[in-house]
């Protein structure tokens, strides 16, 4: 599969000593979408804005569609569009200021697919940015940044502000995107994981500055269950571990895991424990990341 | 941007409806073909009624598409649904029947849910029979007793977002 997106041994520090990124490997191929999740601080933003050539790392390189944007000309970084988790519209301008500006910026603009969002999100092309609401704001941002028909996404936090509905509006038109001409490769980070569980293919966990876990979404589905083993006496017998735990813990006579189950059979060993009583359920990325992130079992939602 | 006509989604499927549960575990295209098998086991779907195209089911569910893809690859070769060349998807003729196989298994696993719930709960037995039974008879008070083949409806979730 042709890789779109790579960073190799990514690390940046900030000024005041805050590590944002550790020796950070990513690789995104054609047509997938990644889901960056992490908590704030992980080093989400400084991810996207390496790749976008907007800050520069101390260490290690980034490419998208084969090149170095900080270096790339004006015709290869059009290919790319970013929605920044701040941006702000010039908010003295209108909707069709910006449209006449940026179209005759852009060689691949789409003005029917735009004229198409203004009209389904309900956007002002008369009014300044500024008389709209935050969410409308978010929305209109989204809209230019589609209407260039990137090959490339990169989006950060884009639902961040938005009510349910525009959260939706927004995720159908990250579909439209997928299905429009030649498809889209997509970057997003987002603290909506469920939203994930719908549009993401692949997803990867940061936290301090590393991916800690990464992975394709219904293969995490198929094969991560939390295993609860409760036992009769008062406690597991010594040494006792469920298979394929990447996390554990035991309160009395109840170990809980959240295990990686590649192969039913993993489990015939523990199933055939005397005195012992072995429920297996599915897991939400929430729990995932919740459970991987906080380094205990985390059962159930926020 | 893609336009989805709800008139004509509607005619191919009457009553079609999928639901996805995001906080589930369940993977979505898992999801998609449990509902589907639960439609043509309950007669919602019959063999020969077309199925919404790839792009219509991605964008009005916001769904990757591929997801979509994985999903009526996995119908199409379990056989509930088949492909004509240019035509579209349509529901298989021998689904029927091998649906009815998917229904007891469908059946089965909210049982199990249920028999691991009651456990927990130290619920005995013949109490959580009686509750299956209750509520049965409050879904349909004139529910014959006498082998019936049960007809449920698919509530998977209720989710949305």
């Amino acid at each position: 599969m042709e890789t779109v997106i790579s960073a190799r041994s990514l690390s940046k520090a900030f000024r005041n000593g805050t590590i944002a990124l550790s020796n950070l490997n990513l690789r995104i191929a054609k047509g997938q979408v990644y889901g960056l999740i992490g908590r704030n601080g992980a080093g989400k933003t400084t991810v996207l804005r390496i790749l976008m050539g907007l800050l520069r790392p101390d260490h290690g390189q980034s490419y998208v569609l084969g090149f170095n944007l900080s270096e790339a000309s004006r015709h290869q970084r059009q290919r790319v569009a970013y929605l920044s988790q701040s941006q702000q519209l010039p908010d003295w301008m209108t909707m069709n200021d910006l449209v006449r500006y940026l179209a005759y910026f852009y060689e691949s603009w789409d003005s029917d697919l735009l004229v198409q969002m203004v009209h389904r999100w309900e956007l002002s092309r008369v009014d300044s940015i500024s008389k709209m609401s935050v969410g409308k704001q978010r929305l209109a941002a989204i809209a230019l940044a589609l209407a260039t028909r990137p090959e490339v996404l990169l989006l950060d936090e884009p639902a961040a502000g938005l009510d349910p509905i525009a959260r939706r509006e927004l995720n159908q038109a990250i579909i439209d995107a997928l299905l429009n001409g030649d498809g889209c490769t997509i970057l997003l980070s987002t603290h909506f994981l469920g939203d994930l569980e719908r549009l993401a293919t692949h997803v990867g966990i940061m936290d301090h500055g590393r991916i800690i876990a990464e992975g394709a979404v219904d293969d995490w589905q198929r094969t991560m269950r939390k295993v609860q083993v409760v036992f009769t006496e008062d406690r597991p017998p010594n040494g006792f571990e469920i298979p394929g735990a990447l996390r554990s813990q035991t309160f009395g006579p109840v170990v809980t895991a959240l295990a990686r189950i590649t192969d039913d059979s993993q489990m015939i060993g523990i199933r055939s424990l005397v005195g012992a009583r072995v429920n297996i359920f599915p897991l939400s990325l929430e729990e995932m990341f919740l459970s991987l992130t906080l380094d205990e079992v985390v059962f159930g939602s926020v | 941007m893609v336009k989805i006509d709800n008139a004509k989604l509607r005619n191919v499927t009457p009553k079609l409806h999928l639901q996805i549960d995001n906080r589930s575990g369940v993977p979505v295209y898992r999801q998609m073909m449990d509902q589907f098998k639960y439609y043509v086991a309950g007669g919602t779907l019959r063999p020969g009624d077309q199925i919404p195209s790839i792009r219509e089911l991605a964008a009005t569910l916001a769904v990757n598409p591929t997801t979509v893809v994985k999903a009526y690859t996995e119908l199409e070769r379990e056989g509930v649904i088949e492909k004509r060349h240019g035509k579209g998807a349509f529901i298989a003729q021998a689904a029927t029947h091998l649906t009815k196989a998917e229904q007891e298994g469908a059946l089965r696993r909210s049982a199990k849910q249920l028999a691991v719930e009651a456990s927990q709960l130290h619920v005995p037995s013949p109490k959580v029979i009686n509750v299956v039974r209750e509520e049965l008879n409050a879904l349909d008070p004139e529910r014959s007793t006498d082998g019936d083949p049960i007809m449920f409806t698919a509530v998977v979730g209720g989710n949305l977002n």
